[in-house]
């Protein structure tokens, strides 16, 4: 079981939701809003003025197998274009209820 | 759930509302009255009283002051006014603006009925009109007949009079000139001294034979028969058979001492219609009622009413007010669709996609009609300044929609789905969208608090202005997001065409980008040298403001030219009937532009309608010229009246004459004169003073049609009775004029009855027997012993000068001297005129004001100051708080003064004269100008906080914010460039505010674009960046825990 968290734009929700259905992730957890920058160009997303766009973030628990297909998935869709802006990160799951 | 994710999400539910707003908007549309201005004439009330036989001082002491006294605790009373003249006192009273006008005309009523008694009692009852003296009538017709003439009075009144009265709003229906029947049996006064006759002997001979009488009743046999006797005349020859007496065995007729003549009353008004005989009818609208409605209605009602008249009969209008409000009004429509053609082009030349611009175009349609509804509701009309307001709106209206969409483009471009982008885009901006437009709603909102006659032309403009605003920011957050989530779907690059717009106009953009971000590095380099410049230039256009002249509305040319001449006072009506003649034979050679022409000479009865609205009198002369259409003629109505003027001026019999080209500015409320009043008792020192005063204000350079409102007293022959010599044979007072009224104005002994209309039976002298003094004093009078006694034996008769009419405000005697500014303004001539009165001694009791149009347009340029001052505020508080800073609303309202320079270089190098609409414009400015400054400063604030140091973030933000500034401009200046050069009816009004509208923005976006990044380096050196690094200076926490 590994945990996969995705940082996304969040104009990209349609596209990310469509990537868990089509890949069968039945269970994910979604922050609808949340707020960072990227560690290396990552433009920040306050929802201030200034910096008015924001992120959610997803959180999905998944077999080890669906980890890469997923991952893939995430690589085709920032390859769309760049400015956008999504990441994902994995981590491995103890254990789970 | 937020509006613009609602739109998105249901778009058919925003469609249907949006749609629902439109449905509801063109019913409003189908529905909402035209009218020129919007309704500024003050409710008023006219009260008429007839006292036949007075002068005007018997009618000022005993008619007009009982009346003015009582009506002058009446409520809601603003003003009160009179004319006495001979027979008539005519009161006007002008009400304050809420003031319902049947509740005060019943007050009015309540007041006569209880000032009747204190009236003399021969006053006929008081009658009162729902409008005001000064209204001009909204129809007048001319009337030719051939056969029917002499029974045209008949005729009218029954089958058009009658049946136009009963239309809803209309004041009254009049006729001018009309000519009555009347039979004169004129007598010879040798004759009847020869017979031992006199006027009333034969007056009441031939009362007593027209008499028809019941004589009772015959019963025979079985009936029971009614006897009559029938002596009534079938006609008036039977007058000429009718025996008057016995002399000497044998039967007088009449015909032996009279001439019995059936003809039309005596002339004391002529009437002339393109040389033809005529008369005028004229039609007065309520007050307050809407003129281009009452005109519509009387029209169908005439044209309907005409084909029952016998057909040599023929009903012309010679003027309709209601032609040159509907042309203007649909000049202006037109002007308002070029304007919208320029703004779709603007946007599609800087969007660049045909989709875009239809999303923003439907913005202008929404926002529009909304300000339908709101008229409609609150009873408005569609009129110049509602339309001015909407061609304002129309370039502002765009503006949130482009924001709004260009944010969402750009995600759309960044790949993001069309719905998603929509929502999120929108979210991003649309706070700043509502700020900018909490600003324009700061600058017009306040125009909705103004008071007054400016209150009224103000508070339609700007509600209008702010309803179209607030709701194209509505439509902005809403349906904007929800067109585009469904039009702007993701664009591959597809090759572009050789025309496209990425290959013509996109470099195009890049280039001037780039050159303007050059010339900005450079300002910035110079920002002391650019500072200094900018205020030489404004400076240099302050001292230009000497140039501009300032009038108060701009005179129209409406097609029609009223000229009114005066003779010597007391000239007989038909030697003013010739003399009207000769102006005719001018007018028809000199221009060719004339379609109309009814001129007319000498007064109507005493009493008449028609001297309560012109001066009438034997001497004076009425001409009433309509011409053709403004598209139609090479020469304004200025020039022609001009040439008229100079015509004028060579017929020696004139001794005073106006021409005037329209009737005044609002509905005649007010004209564009310098009105100086002065108050005071004596006529002859008032009289005195204002001789003076007009000889001095003539030569004013620039004055024109310098009047006295007070006519030359006019010479009045006086009979005055030698009482000791009266009593001596056996005569008194009364008996002496009533003998010398009937010999001279007649006795009216009976009528004529014929096919049921009745006309006078006037027994009088023949006109040669009474045409000097030397007649009048020969008239013999009859005593009670039957003595014959001439009137030389008791008295004389003199000649002595009264004043034909008596003109009172606020309850004492005035007059006034105006004067017509031509080729100056009317400012610069109330100045002159200040000046000169300065200078005149005033004895006791007398004062002068001056008034007019100049007194509405001083009162209406401090309103405008003030509103100026508390726009400003308003639009300082916005922003302050929009930045949450002191000094930044200061920058941006750096501009303003030079939105002002761009006006007075407007209005000198046009040479316009800066009116109260000119000046509106000017305010209005302050919104458009501001918006564009606020779209600057904050993207420049935005790329500093982003982390750009202070002269890169100012160049890249210019570079960047270019576009959307010079659209914003652009749009409102292509909105204003149709009002600013249109012609034809009616855009003397407009073009003022056009043209400083159009100058102003020029000028201010030149300078919002190089000034305001100067000026900001200038005061805003200390950006969020050093506020934040200030506050982080406090957080040691980190370095005190090594120190540990």
């Amino acid at each position: 079981m590994k945990a996969v968290m995705i940082i996304f734009n969040q104009t990209l929700r349609d596209r990310i939701e469509f990537i868990f259905d089509r890949l069968e992730i039945r269970g994910f957890t979604l922050w609808k809003e949340v707020q960072g920058r990227g560690s290396e160009t990552g433009e920040p997303r306050m929802g201030t003025h200034t910096w008015p766009e924001q992120n959610s973030a997803a959180l999905v628990v998944i077999a080890d197998d669906m980890v890469d297909p997923l991952l893939d998935s995430v690589r085709k869709l920032d390859a769309l274009n760049k400015e956008i802006g999504v990441r994902a990160f994995v981590w491995k799951i103890e254990q789970g209820y | 759930m937020s509006i613009y994710k609602s739109a998105v999400d249901r778009p058919i539910t925003t469609a249907m509302i949006f749609t629902a707003v439109i449905v509801l908007g063109i019913y409003s549309l189908v529905y909402i009255p035209i009218d020129l201005f919007p309704e500024m004439e003050p409710p008023a009330i006219t009260v008429m009283t007839v006292y036949s036989g007075a002068n005007a001082r018997d009618i000022e002491s005993n008619v007009t002051r009982p009346i003015e006294d009582a009506l002058n605790s009446v409520e809601g009373l603003k003003e009160i006014r009179s004319v006495s003249s001979d027979n008539v006192s005519v009161v006007s009273l002008e009400f304050s603006w809420d003031t319902n006008l049947d509740e005060a005309s019943n007050d009015i009523r309540d007041v006569i009925d209880l000032v009747q008694d204190a009236l003399p009692e021969d006053v006929e009852r008081p009658t009162i009109f729902k409008f005001s003296m000064s209204m001009i009538p909204i129809v007048f017709y001319a009337v030719t007949a051939e056969a029917s003439y002499p029974g045209l009075e008949k005729i009218l009144d029954e089958r058009i009079i009658n049946p136009l009265n009963r239309i809803d709003g209309i004041g009254s229906v009049s006729l001018i000139g009309a000519p009555k029947r009347t039979i004169y049996v004129e007598a010879d006064p040798l004759k009847l001294a020869a017979h031992n006759l006199t006027i009333e002997q034969i007056g009441s001979a031939i009362q007593a034979e027209n008499r028809n009488l019941p004589s009772g009743n015959v019963k025979m046999g079985m009936i029971d028969y009614q006897l009559r006797v029938e002596g009534e005349f079938a006609g008036s020859a039977e007058l000429n058979d009718l025996v008057v007496s016995h002399f000497q065995g044998k039967s007088v007729f009449l015909r032996d001492v009279a001439t019995v003549r059936d003809t039309l009353k005596d002339l004391s008004l002529v009437e002339r219609i393109d040389g033809g005989k005529g008369l005028r009818m004229f039609v007065m609208k309520q007050s307050g009622a809407n003129t281009v409605k009452i005109a519509r209605e009387v029209k169908q009602a005439v044209n309907e009413l005409k084909k029952d008249l016998p057909p040599d009969i023929s009903i012309n209008e010679i003027i309709d007010t209601s032609v040159f409000i509907n042309q203007s009004i649909s000049n202006l429509s037109e002007t308002m669709l070029w304007a919208i053609l320029f703004v779709v082009i603007v946007v599609r030349f800087f969007i660049g996609r045909w989709r875009a611009t239809f999303i923003v175009m439907m913005t202008i349609p929404i926002s529009l009609i909304v300000s339908f509804i709101y008229l409609f509701i609150t009873g408005g009309t569609i009129n110049v300044i509602s339309l001015s307001a909407l061609a304002i709106a129309l370039g502002m209206v765009v503006d949130d929609a482009i924001v709004i969409l260009e944010n969402i483009s750009r995600h759309v471009e960044r790949g993001t789905t069309a719905r998603e982008a929509a929502i999120y885009a929108t979210n991003e901006v649309w706070l700043a969208v509502i700020v900018t437009t909490l600003v324009v709603v700061a600058v017009f909102f306040p125009l909705t608090l103004v008071g007054g006659m400016t209150g009224v032309l103000f508070n339609q403009l700007g509600w209008i202005v702010s309803i179209t605003v607030v709701t194209s920011t509505v439509v902005a957050i809403s349906l904007t997001p929800m067109l585009s989530s469904k039009l702007l779907g993701f664009r591959r690059k597809r090759k572009s065409g050789r025309f496209s717009h990425d290959v013509l106009i996109e470099p195009l953009h890049e280039r001037m980008s780039a050159f303007y971000e050059r010339i900005i590095r450079t300002a910035l380099r110079n920002k002391k040298k650019v500072l200094v410049l900018s205020l030489l230039v404004f400076a240099g256009s302050l001292s230009l403001l000497s140039m501009v002249s300032v009038e108060f509305i701009p005179e129209a040319d409406e097609s029609r030219i009223l000229i009114n001449a005066e003779c010597t006072t007391g000239m007989r009506v038909e030697e003013t009937s010739s003399i009207a003649k000769r102006i005719e034979r001018i007018i028809r050679s000199r221009c060719p532009e004339v379609q109309v022409m009814a001129i007319s000479s000498g007064a109507d009865d005493a009493g008449s309608m028609f001297s309560m609205f012109m001066r009438t009198g034997t001497n004076i002369i009425n001409a009433m010229i309509r011409l053709v259409p403004v598209s139609e003629r090479e020469r304004s109505v200025w020039e022609i009246m001009e040439d008229l003027r100079a015509q004028l001026d060579s017929i020696p019999e004139l001794i005073e004459y106006s021409v005037s080209g329209s009737s005044g500015g609002f509905g005649g409320q007010s004209t564009n004169t310098v009105d100086v009043e002065i108050y005071g008792f004596d006529f002859d020192i008032t009289t005195g003073i204002a001789e003076r005063l007009r000889e001095k204000i003539a030569r004013i350079p620039g004055a024109q049609d310098v009047l006295i409102s007070r006519k030359d007293d006019r010479p009045e022959l006086q009979v005055v009775l030698d009482r000791k010599k009266l009593a001596e044979n056996g005569l008194n007072t009364a008996m002496v004029s009533s003998a010398l009224r009937n010999r001279i104005a007649g006795l009216t002994a009976t009528m004529l009855r014929e096919e049921g209309d009745e006309y006078d039976i006037v027994v009088r002298y023949a006109e040669r027997y009474r045409s000097s003094i030397s007649d009048v004093e020969s008239i013999p009078l009859v005593n009670h012993l039957g003595k014959t006694i001439y009137l030389r034996e008791v008295g004389t008769v003199s000649e002595y000068w009264n004043p034909p009419n008596i003109e009172r405000k606020r309850r004492e005697r005035m007059l006034t001297v105006s004067a017509t500014p031509a080729g100056i303004s009317l400012g610069d001539l109330a100045g002159e005129i200040s000046k000169l009165i300065d200078v005149t001694d005033l004895p006791d009791g007398v004062m002068i004001d001056v008034g007019g149009a100049f007194e509405d347009m001083q009162e209406s340029f401090v309103d405008l100051g003030l509103l100026l001052l508390l726009s400003l505020i308003l639009v300082y508080l916005v922003m302050a708080s929009q930045f949450e800073s002191f000094a930044m609303p200061f920058v941006i309202m750096f501009s303003i003064p030079f939105a002002f320079t761009g006006v007075i270089l407007a209005m000198v190098l046009t040479g316009t004269t800066l009116s109260v609409i000119a000046g509106l414009g000017a305010v209005l400015l302050i919104g458009i100008v501001v918006k564009n400054g606020i779209v600057m400063i904050d993207y420049i604030n935005l790329m500093r906080d982003r982390g750009l140091e202070l002269n890169e973030a100012i160049a890249v933000s210019c570079r960047s914010r270019l576009r959307p500034v010079l659209m914003t401009a652009l749009t409102t200046i292509l909105a204003m460039l149709p009002l600013a050069l249109s012609t034809g009816e009616g855009a003397e009004t407009w073009r003022p505010m056009g043209l400083a509208l159009v100058g102003g923005l020029l000028f201010s976006t030149a300078v919002t674009l190089i000034l305001i990044p100067v000026v900001y380096a200038l005061f805003c050196r200390l950006g969020e960046r050093d506020k934040v690094a200030r506050v982080r200076q406090k957080f040691t926490f980190l370095d005190e825990s090594t120190k540990v």
